[in-house]
């Protein structure tokens, strides 16, 4: 994104590498564009710190500040030396005015988080705990990028507790399911990576479960 | 070009899982958008404005189309491309706007509905202790500086928290290690993982590191309810403006310290000086309720109304504050 943000010197925050930016919990009110150094997303869960993502100069975070003081879902941490513009919703109206882009930008980041989190939900109203598992690879899956969208095998970079949090499960219980499968050998499971042997599969198993569930509505 | 379409009553303009990168705007007629709601399957018909845009959110998204757009009765619109739309909306932001005001309350409902059933784990933390714990993770993993952070945080938002005593405690703890460290090794960029274990404190303090001691002293002095030892401390800091965090932070302590000396009108005073001085401090809310109490006391029972829905209106359902505000709302109606 080449845009002038000059005019927007007064909001410049810098921070040096290991600095929190903002901490899990807090009450949010402000939101970040980084326009130097990169800005690593985590979360604590119990004794790990779980990477989220890795942000670089151009992207916003935070931005769910706009919408409602809510404690801030994860912690931002700057990696390098991090050189970012701080809005908040008092001076947010001038930045959207003066930076249609930036304002385009987070109109996109909000359609994608709509998507996301309506996604997620579904997954969260199957009733059967292994149709959600099987559910969180097919979500994990559609946004995967690859070469043959035909291929039925699939690895994923992520860890049982990933698969919890986005079934909502316990660590416990989806571990429970994850080896159920993998008994059945739908699944191999590694230290950071999971396998599904065949990602159709699993779309026909929770079709059919939603299937099932709409029938007894 | 964006291109004027007529379409007849009974057409489909698009259907749920279509898709296709167009944009409408319903310039006559009539049209529905039809979709099963995602919590009960109830179907939904939402009529289209004249003058509204559809079929934004997906367009943009490049996701599959969430519902039907059905035409009722004879209609015209106007087709977007995406990059068209952008062109347009640049030029108009109150479009875009409107459409982040409209996305924004899409995606408040929809947080609230996946937040309603998720119900384990860390999801459900409360904000106070999950803050606490997250400092407890670094401290215990030696990365004092971020543990510092939290533990500051934590005060600054629960200055008379159930972990407030233990939090001024590890601030102690993570200041003098950090000075230790700070003489061995500077704090490296990978977030100090590699950092020797807690070194003793070291003589040679800070400026900052003074202020804070003095600023978490005075908190401590306050939880004591010894508001006028706290006072005069919080006082000293503010004018001292050795640091503009915790001078901002004092300039609020102060204000609850008048409260707790019943010092009603000055409170008030000092609060309306402190919020022109910064009109987006973190505890503005928290300021504006209780000068809705010393309003109270005062008998202006009208004025107190007046804040205390103030903060209704700057603050979730789900807030600390935003109960605060509601529960001295009730006790005056009580009355």
């Amino acid at each position: 994104m080449n845009v002038d943000l000059s005019m927007f010197e007064r909001f410049a925050v810098s921070f040096q590498p290991g600095d929190i930016i903002f901490c899990e919990y807090e009450p949010g009110d402000n939101f970040y564009l980084i326009q130097s150094g990169r800005v690593q997303i985590v979360k604590i869960l119990g004794d790990i710190e779980k990477n989220i993502d890795i942000l670089q100069p151009g992207e916003l975070f935070g931005e769910m500040a706009i919408l409602e003081e809510a404690p801030r879902s994860a912690t931002a941490v700057a990696i390098d030396k991090v050189k970012a513009l701080e809005f908040n919703r008092q001076n947010f109206e001038i930045l959207m005015k003066g930076n249609p882009q930036i304002a385009l930008k987070l109109l996109k980041l909000f359609t994608k988080r709509i998507y996301d989190q309506k996604r997620r939900f579904l997954i969260l109203t199957l009733n059967n705990i292994e149709a959600r598992v099987a559910d969180v690879f097919l979500m994990l899956a559609e946004n995967q990028v690859v070469d043959d969208p035909e291929q039925d095998q699939r690895t994923f970079s992520a860890t049982v507790e990933d698969i919890a949090h986005w079934a909502g499960m316990s660590y416990s219980e989806c571990k429970k399911v994850l080896n159920h499968f993998a008994g059945q050998r739908r699944v191999e499971i590694y230290q950071d990576n999971i396998i599904v042997r065949n990602i159709n599969d699993f779309q026909r198993f929770v079709n059919s479960q939603r299937n099932k569930q709409k029938s007894e509505n | 070009m964006p291109k004027a379409v007529r379409y007849t009553a009974n057409s489909v303009v698009y259907f749920n899982g279509d898709i296709t990168d167009k944009i409408y705007i319903l310039k006559s007629g009539k049209v529905s958008l039809n979709y099963n709601d995602i919590e009960t399957g109830q179907e939904i018909h939402d009529l289209i404005n004249t003058g509204e845009f559809f079929g934004v959110k997906s367009a943009m998204g490049k996701y599959p189309r969430e519902e039907t757009a059905v035409v009722l009765t004879d209609a015209q619109m106007v087709i977007f491309s995406v990059p068209e739309f952008e062109q347009l909306a640049m030029q108009n932001t109150r479009i875009i706007m409107k459409m982040l005001k409209v996305f924004s309350n899409q995606l408040r409902r929809i947080h609230k509905q996946v937040r309603n059933l998720i119900s384990s784990g860390n999801e459900g933390l409360d904000p106070e202790e999950g803050l606490f714990r997250i400092g407890q993770y670094y401290l215990n993993t030696q990365k004092y500086q971020q543990a510092l952070y939290a533990f500051r945080r934590y005060i600054t938002y629960y200055p008379s928290g159930t972990y407030s005593g233990e939090a001024t405690l590890n601030i102690e703890n993570a200041e003098k290690a950090v000075q230790g460290q700070a003489r061995i090794t500077p704090i490296s960029p990978d977030m100090g993982s590699q950092l020797p274990p807690k070194a003793a404190g070291s003589a040679d303090q800070e400026e900052l590191s003074d202020t804070a001691k003095k600023y978490y002293n005075a908190v401590s002095l306050y939880s004591q309810q010894n508001y006028q030892a706290a006072l005069k401390e919080f006082k000293s800091i503010d004018q001292s403006g050795n640091s503009d965090e915790y001078t901002a932070k004092s300039q609020f302590e102060i204000g609850r310290c008048l409260l707790g000396l019943d010092e009603y009108e000055q409170c008030i005073q000092h609060y309306t000086q402190m919020i022109k001085r910064y009109p987006t401090h973190p505890d503005l809310r928290d300021a504006l309720i209780y000068v809705g109490t010393c309003h109270e006391k005062l008998g202006n029972v009208q004025k107190a109304v007046g804040f205390y829905r103030k903060v209704l209106t700057m603050a979730s359902e789900n807030e600390v504050v935003y109960r605060k505000a509601k529960r001295a709302l009730r006790q005056i109606e009580d009355k």
